[in-house]
């Protein structure tokens, strides 16, 4: 027969002779409830978990700000970034010109291997976006590019800049 | 014609391995789960194709939110605009830091900020005091790391000059936290 839940042996009748061992009496419980809490449960953390943790970059500076390096002029390119996110490239102290952002890797990529001592220099506006910064940097990971220095962008950046865009 | 009836069988199913799996794969989440920390800013993470994950535990999240909020300076007892929020998971380091708060009014509730300290994880702190929080963080625990946490639309001034800050306070390794970009040929 189907549809008991708690079915139980039928109980022998005859409480005859010893009853020493304690008799087993067939229980069955109906697990639908428990199953039910265990799954709402399982899903509850399933979608509460945060398995991944977010990436991270990571940036050591030198230690001390006074150290000066010196680095030929030919060596040095700079990256300028204005305000609105545009960019500027030059080497030692040549005009800037101005870069697209989706060519940065390919010329980051150029420019390392046609001078492997190349250093670059960032130099963004202070009232730039966050993610400018980020994003350059990623570009520099991308094209292998490990060293790099932040500096500020000041008021002789801004004219040289301002100078190209005309 | 006699009517045939479809015989029904009773089908009982053993759902014992059902609710052992159902139960392992339970315990799996409960014990590994690690619930989203509420934050107070929010900040949509800048993207990156870097692939080093965030430490664990002993971090110290330096925030930087994208509109500036009022914060009480208490060493200049003055009131002050601030986009930066520190965080530190350890609740007895935030009791320290953040303890004098306890009495202070709440610039933005008027009410004092009370045991805030205590349940928030981050907490505003105004620029000129964010290097004391620094080294006062991590002469209580040296193994901190130190995580600056910007958002994409943040102005980069601030992100400067946070930098200028960790750099004077002798913390030369940090790192930023960004979100994994969606394509990788972008």
């Amino acid at each position: 027969m189907a549809g008991g839940d708690v079915a139980a042996e039928p109980r022998k009748k005859g409480k005859s002779k010893k009853r020493k061992k304690g008799r087993r009496l067939g229980i069955r419980i109906d697990m639908t409830p428990l199953v039910d809490v265990a799954f709402l449960l399982l899903t509850f953390f399933m979608f509460t978990t945060s398995m991944s943790r977010p990436q991270t970059m990571e940036i050591n500076l030198p230690p001390d700000k006074n150290v000066k390096v010196e680095i030929a002029e030919s060596n040095l390119l700079s990256l300028r970034v204005n305000d609105k996110g545009d960019i500027f490239w030059s080497i030692g102290i040549e005009a800037p010109a101005k870069v697209a952002y989706k060519d940065l890797r390919s010329f980051l990529v150029d420019k390392s291997t046609a001078n492997p001592k190349l250093t670059v220099l960032l130099k963004i506006d202070r009232q730039g976006k966050y993610s400018m910064l980020v994003n350059l940097i990623d570009e520099l990971n991308q094209a292998r590019i490990s060293r790099f220095s932040i500096g500020p962008l000041v008021d002789q950046d801004k004219t040289l800049i301002a100078k190209v865009q005309g | 014609m006699p009517k045939f009836k479809p015989h029904r069988a009773g089908v009982r199913i053993d759902m014992t391995p059902l609710v052992d799996v159902a139960f392992l794969l339970l315990t799996f989440f409960m014990l590994t789960t690690q619930f989203k920390p509420q934050e107070e800013v929010t900040i949509i993470l800048p993207a990156s194709h870097s692939n080093y994950k965030l430490p664990e535990s002993d971090v110290i999240t330096i925030s930087i939110g994208k509109e500036a909020v009022p914060v009480v300076d208490i060493a200049a007892q003055t009131k002050d605009t601030t986009h930066i929020w520190l965080a530190v998971d350890s609740q007895l380091l935030r009791q320290r830091l953040f303890g004098a708060y306890k009495n202070v009014l709440s610039p933005t509730t008027n009410k004092p900020y009370g045991d805030k300290y205590f349940l928030q994880l981050g907490f505003p702190v105004p620029k000129s005091q964010l290097a004391n929080y620094l080294i006062d963080a991590r002469t209580k625990n040296p193994r901190l790391r130190t995580v600056i946490k910007g958002d994409k639309l943040a102005d980069y001034g601030i992100a400067e000059d946070v930098m200028d800050i960790l750099q004077k306070t002798q913390i030369t390794r940090f790192n930023l936290v960004t979100e994994l970009a969606q394509s990788v040929g972008e």
